[in-house]
């Protein structure tokens, strides 16, 4: 048989191909198989450096075979009508070329896999498919070969079907590959389904997100992206390279310095990462001589992932635009006019509700009934269980608007308030009988003053102010707590006046300000330091990042318009000047976060959320304008207030259980009613006080604002030293201010339950009081299910604890009814 | 080994929340995920902090300097140690007397002479007590977690019925109460990683086992009357509301501790009397004892104290030679046993034990050298009393640590302090910064692990830029 030079070229090109595939086998078998290469110990052979250098070409090389190959299955496919096609010859010279290319790749592969930490199930995998590829690859070229020397159409279609398998074992072994390198979930992560997304909640900078959208960016995300890239640069690198300390000749905290660049050129070149010095720094092992930042420790991934996307987005800097970046919110007072309702719902609240249930679709459900009323609302104004008697009569009590007037009632109970609200005021105001700071002169305590204050209903303006600009008797919340020695510049006392008013009477976080400029906000360094001028004696030098700068500024209210200060006027008359300014009647700050924070307390969630950022948007801003206003117009009168809010139908909503807690915080929250609360500390201690035993004595009280505890026979939980009990069930060590408890149980917490001395003590000492008054096991199980639970045993609870108590009750079956029903959620939880 | 299958998967994904106060009664730890980069291998699962309350002098106990003895009419700054020197099974290491069994261990472990605590101005136990427990210096704008809080926030227990922080020894009834309270908190990681305190080892079975006088049988019932009752109160209304799940678990978990077999190990009267009596010197002494049954049970993080009350114990501010061997006494044969029988269990490969205190002491020196501080202890030149031969004023710039297992390289000393007064650390000095991230590093806890609060990152050393001291492993 005769062979043209063309075949013969063509056969000996298929020996070195097969010549090849045999160097590919002998590799597999020389370097440990390849079922568990990776897990084998490298031997010296297999570290050698050509051999290194020559695997690490490996991802370089496999694109090749799939650029080429692939390309050529297209082409296959778009001619697939026409064999004989024009592009017959680079279809052919593709084909060819994939094959080589994938061989060489395959060859670089095996040597590279001796060397990398690679999970060794994946990698088999990617190795057994790129061997498939490889054949499937020599075939096709034999194959087609075969067509084009010896014409064999019939052929053809083995021939394309073998390519299109070879392409798509390809692509399959590119997919390992590639999760060898990126990992497994390189690709799902960002897919919103998967377990792994990586999208975050609300507020949080989320990079995915931005990189599945179009190329152009909105301006709000150029801002929103801007200030992550901010907030990176300012924790890693502004130690070095800002005001204060500019290494290298390098500011990045200020634009023009940042595309200014530093002794050696710019560091940022908009849109091209790779040629940007400060991403090939930041990029480098952190042992390289260039590498940053220089101190501290390697920027993380996903920081790195960050500044890479800027600069590819053409390193926005949203300077001017910045008043748009942070939602802020209106600082003006508004009076919205009440919208129209049905005529039975004259409570203006209800008219807002009305409103955005109208807008939401939803329609108003029926109000609790009067047990579930009044026990929440005792709880809610007085902090006490209503008793037994007073459900009896309140039940029967015939007057269509007794709701109202029991609320009055509760609401002039005014020992019963002020030791209630006392609990949330010494958390905000963080103020306590016992804490750091006392015994060395370095913080006073204003219980007595806020204990009156709170009684006699002493105007909310004039509450602020006298906290403000202090008597001796109130001077405790601004005064901070002074520790001996030498504290961090944003933890002084002035300073410390500034972040808790800021925080408790403002809604605003000044923490992050008092120490450099805000990424959260647009509040500068500077701010902070002017509005703690007011509480010092002389301007404080400004400090960055605890480093002092030399430099200060005067005594400034946060927002301007609403009043200067005197800077050099001494700091009593700072103090009294901020006072006024700050009840301002135009300050509507003020006074939407206060009925915000009463509204929280009372609806187990704020119309702002959380309470202490009251730049968030309000489910209803209508309502909390309406409600800010007409409270500042009604003298400031906080139980004026909690009567409005109390006496509406939308508190008196049925209550709202929640599953996620989480998902009560996010902006989108829809309104449907009062949320659960779980009893605090003092509330579940005075409850179990009212029905039990005492928890407290007299002995036990810090303060004693009455001569005798009202009428009942123990002490109220706010009014005792902190102890072991209550702070397991949340009453905060009153160190730094606190807005809010945790309603979570805990084991920590459940073990003082279940086996704390102090509760039990009191359980038994309860159970021996109950046996002699209630006698028969009838008797008792009548009583705790009525006192604790404001109703009656059902037939099933009865059997169960009369099968406990039997006919006539022991102590410790009194004592462990008692525990069972305290701990029950029907106890604990204000529905 | 005790597995940790309940093990908090600690690698995140960087979610990052804020935690701000919440109306709707949040729990914080809800809002949080850690943030961290990287996974590191861990060489410990369990840690005990033998922590010295009060000021340890180095020169009078790890670290000896020259000796010179009690004589009337001395001066006060000829005298650097008040003890002689011992061997310790290193050579050419000593201890100070009384610290023999301790110094015959010392093949076990790593001595570190260079200690350095931080400059905050007054030198006060109370802020450098903070300070050590939290890596941050007090006063701070948020509630700093204690580092047991953190490891319980990242890890988790590793018998989930033994609480992951346990604090042993430290009642909050002898003064400075409050200052002990601020760092004995999970500030901001909320309540649920705070530390289970047990004041009094002795009477350590009290807490965990059922409410006094009451029998077993009558636990078990009252527990079943409680979940009967609850499964028939009014539920349809309540449906399955957080509260009420996250009361209910935790009731059941508090329910399965106490009275799991695991409970035994808070019971001292269960050990043999031989091996009672080494550990009795006193509550310090009964705490190294318990620490070790713990930790055979599955313990995440304990810290034993020699307890801090003003002005007693280590905190001499007189009588300082006298009480010193009244000190070693309490440490030295719990400490030495507790390391062998760690050893002979097995359980010291994977146990770092610390023996730290917040800063030292020397007869002239107050806080650094260079320095001199408001109201430090009065010190006659010429001693005349032998209640002024100790030391007594508080010297922040060397001291020593001890540190055993968890990876932690046997048979060696890190560090030194001068031989002549000031003896200041003058070879490696090593910060809390430093000495927190290697307890962390040893555990497999990323080096930049934190959390948003209120919107800023608050790491566990602060900026995250503690340095891991890698030397000081295997």
């Amino acid at each position: 048989m005769k062979i043209s030079t063309k075949k013969l070229f063509l056969r000996k090109k298929a020996l070195v191909v097969i010549g090849m595939i045999g160097v590919i086998w002998l590799l597999q078998l020389t370097f440990s198989g390849f079922v568990q290469p990776a897990s084998a110990t490298p031997t010296a052979s297999n570290n050698f450096w050509l051999w290194q250098f020559f695997g690490r070409l490996h991802p370089l090389a496999v694109h090749f075979p799939l650029g080429l190959l692939l390309f050529a299955a297209i082409l296959e496919l778009i001619t697939i009508r026409n064999f004989s096609s024009h592009l017959r010859p680079g279809i052919n010279l593709l084909v060819i070329a994939g094959v080589i290319a994938s061989i060489f790749s395959a060859v670089l592969g095996l040597l590279l896999s001796r060397q990398g930490d690679y999970g060794k199930d994946l990698l088999g995998l990617h190795q057994w498919v790129g061997i498939a590829t490889v054949l499937s690859g020599v075939i096709t070229w034999f194959l087609l070969n075969r067509i084009l020397v010896t014409k064999k159409i019939s052929l053809i279609k083995y021939y394309r079907g073998i390519l299109f398998f070879c392409a798509a074992v390809l692509s399959v072994t590119g997919h390992f590959g590639a999760s060898l390198t990126h990992g497994k979930d390189y690709l799902s992560a960002t897919l919103p389904w998967s377990a792994d997304y990586t999208g975050t909640k609300a507020g949080d900078f989320n990079l995915s997100s931005f990189k599945n959208d179009t190329a152009q960016l909105t301006k709000k995300q150029e801002a929103e992206l801007n200030v992550a890239v901010r907030a990176i640069l300012a924790h890693n690198c502004y130690k070095c390279h800002s005001a204060e300390k500019i290494k290298g000749d390098l500011r990045l905290d200020r634009k023009d310095m940042i595309f200014k660049g530093g002794e050696n050129g710019p560091v940022v070149i908009p849109g091209n990462p790779g040629e940007s010095e400060i991403f090939r720094r930041i990029t480098l092992p952190a042992n390289h001589k260039d590498a940053m930042p220089s101190k501290g420790k390697k920027l993380a991934d996903a920081d790195i992932a960050v500044i890479n996307f800027w600069i590819q987005k053409g390193a926005p800097w949203t300077e001017g635009v910045e008043k748009n970046i942070f939602r802020v919110a209106e600082l003006q007072p508004r009076n919205p006019p009440l919208p129209l309702a049905p005529e039975n719902l004259t409570n203006p609240l209800d008219k807002w509700t009305n409103q955005y249930f109208i807008k939401n679709k939803m329609s108003w459900p029926q109000v609790v009934d009067d047990r579930t009323f009044l026990r929440r609302v005792s709880l809610d104004l007085i902090g006490m269980l209503p008793k037994q008697e007073e459900v009896d009569t309140f039940i029967k009590d015939n007057r269509a608007d007794k709701r109202a007037l029991w609320i009055k009632q509760l609401l002039n109970r005014q020992d019963d308030y002020a030791t209630h609200w006392l609990s949330f005021w010494n958390d905000a105001l963080r103020n306590d009988y016992t804490g750091t700071g006392y015994i060395t002169g370095g913080r006073y305590e204003i219980t007595d003053w806020l204990y009156k204050s709170i009684r006699s209903n002493k105007p909310y303006n004039e509450f602020v102010k006298e906290l403000i600009s202090p008597t001796k008797a109130s001077k405790g919340f601004i005064e901070g707590i002074k520790w001996r020695g030498v504290v961090n510049a944003s933890q002084r006392t002035e300073m410390q006046a500034a972040q808790n008013i800021s925080q408790v009477f403002l809604g605003l976080n000044l923490k992050c300000t008092s120490c450099h400029n805000s990424f959260i906000s647009d509040w500068k360094l500077n701010d902070a330091y002017a509005f703690a001028n007011i509480f010092a004696d002389s301007s404080l030098e400004i400090n960055r990042c605890d480093k002092p700068t030399g430099k200060y500024t005067n005594a400034r209210m946060l927002w301007k318009e609403l009043g200067t200060i005197d800077s050099s006027a001494k700091k009593s008359i700072k103090r009294a000047q901020l006072a006024d300014i700050i009840i301002k009647p135009s300050n509507g700050r003020l006074y939407r976060t206060i009925v915000n924070r009463i509204w929280a307390q009372i609806m187990g969630r704020g119309i702002v959320e959380p309470v202490d950022v009251m730049d968030n948007e309000p489910w209803s801003q209508d309502l909390l304008d309406w409600m800010a206003f007409n409270f500042q117009q009604n003298k400031s009168d906080i139980k004026e207030l909690l009567y409005l809010i109390t006496t509406s139908n939308t508190y008196q909503l049925p209550s709202v259980g929640f599953k996620d807690p989480n998902k009560i915080i996010l902006q989108d929250y829809k309104f449907t009613g009062m949320l659960r609360k779980r009893m605090s500390a003092e509330q579940f201690a005075d409850a179990a006080g009212t029905i039990i035993a005492p928890l407290f004595y007299d002995s036990m009280v810090m303060y004693k604002p009455f001569p005798k505890m009202g009428d009942y026979h123990f002490a109220r939980a706010s009014l005792v030293i902190n102890n072991s009990f209550l702070t397991a069930l949340g009453r905060p060590n009153r160190e730094t201010t606190s807005t809010g408890r945790e309603s979570q149980a805990n084991l920590l917490q459940a073990l003082e339950l279940t086996n704390g001395e102090r509760f039990n003590s009191m359980i038994g000492r309860g159970a021996i009081t109950w046996q002699k008054k209630y006698v028969t096991s009838d008797r008792v199980i009548k009583e705790i299910y009525s006192q604790a639970l404001g109703r009656d045993a059902q037939p099933k609870e009865y059997q169960i604890a009369k099968k406990l108590l039997g006919d006539t009750p022991a102590i410790d079956g009194i004592q462990d009814l008692f525990w069972s029903i305290l701990l029950l959620p029907e106890f604990q939880i204000i529905y | 080994m005790y597995t940790s299958w309940n093990r908090r998967d600690f690698l995140r994904k960087s979610s990052a929340a804020t935690i701000a106060a919440f109306a709707a009664g949040v729990p914080l730890t809800n809002s949080l995920s850690s943030c961290n980069s990287k996974k590191i291998n861990s060489s410990a699962d369990t840690v005990i902090l033998l922590w010295m309350a009060g000021g340890m002098s180095h020169t009078d106990t790890f670290d000896p300097k020259k000796f010179t003895p009690f004589s009337k009419g001395m001066m006060a700054n000829d005298v650097l140690s008040t003890f002689q020197s011992v061997p310790t099974a290193l050579d050419g290491v000593y201890f100070s007397e009384g610290l023999g069994s301790i110094g015959k261990i010392m093949d076990k472990g790593t001595l570190i002479r260079s200690y350095v605590a931080a400059d905050m101005g007054h030198i006060l136990h109370s802020r450098h007590q903070y300070h050590w427990h939290t890596c941050y210096k007090p006063p701070q704008s948020v509630s700093a977690p204690h580092i047991g809080s953190w490891i319980a926030k990242e890890l988790g227990a590793v018998n989930p019925v033994i609480p992951a922080f346990i604090d042993i020894g430290q009642r909050f009834t002898l003064g400075e109460e409050e200052e002990l309270k601020a760092f004995h908190t999970a500030g901001f990681l909320g309540n649920e990683f705070g530390p289970f305190m047990i004041p009094d080892p002795s009477a350590g079975l009290e807490s965990v086992k059922p409410p006094v006088g009451m029998s077993i049988n009558r636990f078990e019932k009252r527990n079943q009357l409680y979940n009967e009752l609850m499964s028939n109160s009014a539920t349809g209304e309540f449906g399955s509301d957080y509260q009420k799940e996250s009361l209910r678990r935790s009731m059941e978990q508090a329910y399965i501790l106490l009275k799991s077999p695991e409970a035994a190990a808070f019971d001292l009267n269960n050990e043999p009397k031989e091996s009672y009596d080494i550990y009795n010197t006193g509550k310090f002494g009964l705490g190294c004892l318990m620490a070790r049954r713990l930790t055979e049970k599955g313990a995440r993080f304990i810290s034993v104290t020699t307890e801090y009350e003003p002005f007693k114990n280590w905190d001499t501010h007189d009588n300082g030679h006298t009480r010193l061997v009244d000190m070693k006494k309490q440490i030295d044969g719990p400490v030495a046993r507790l390391i062998k029988d760690l050893e002979r269990s097995g359980h010291l490969d994977r146990t770092l034990v610390i023996l730290a205190s917040e800063f030292s002491r020397d007869m002239m020196v107050e806080g650094r050298p260079d320095l001199k501080v408001e109201e430090q202890v009065n010190q006659p030149d010429i001693i005349q009393d032998i209640k002024n031969y100790g030391m007594h004023r508080h010297f922040t710039d060397g001291g020593s640590i001890l540190m055993f297992g968890g990876g932690i390289k046997k048979g060696n000393v890190y560090g030194k302090t001068a031989d002549e007064r000031p003896c200041k650390t003058v070879e490696k000095p090593i910060m809390v910064e430093q000495v927190h991230q290697t307890i962390y590093h040893a555990l497999g806890i990323a080096e930049d692990t934190h959390y948003l609060v209120e919107k800023r990152p608050f790491y566990t050393t602060p900026d995250g830029l503690g340095k891991v001291e890698l030397e000081l492993f295997k």
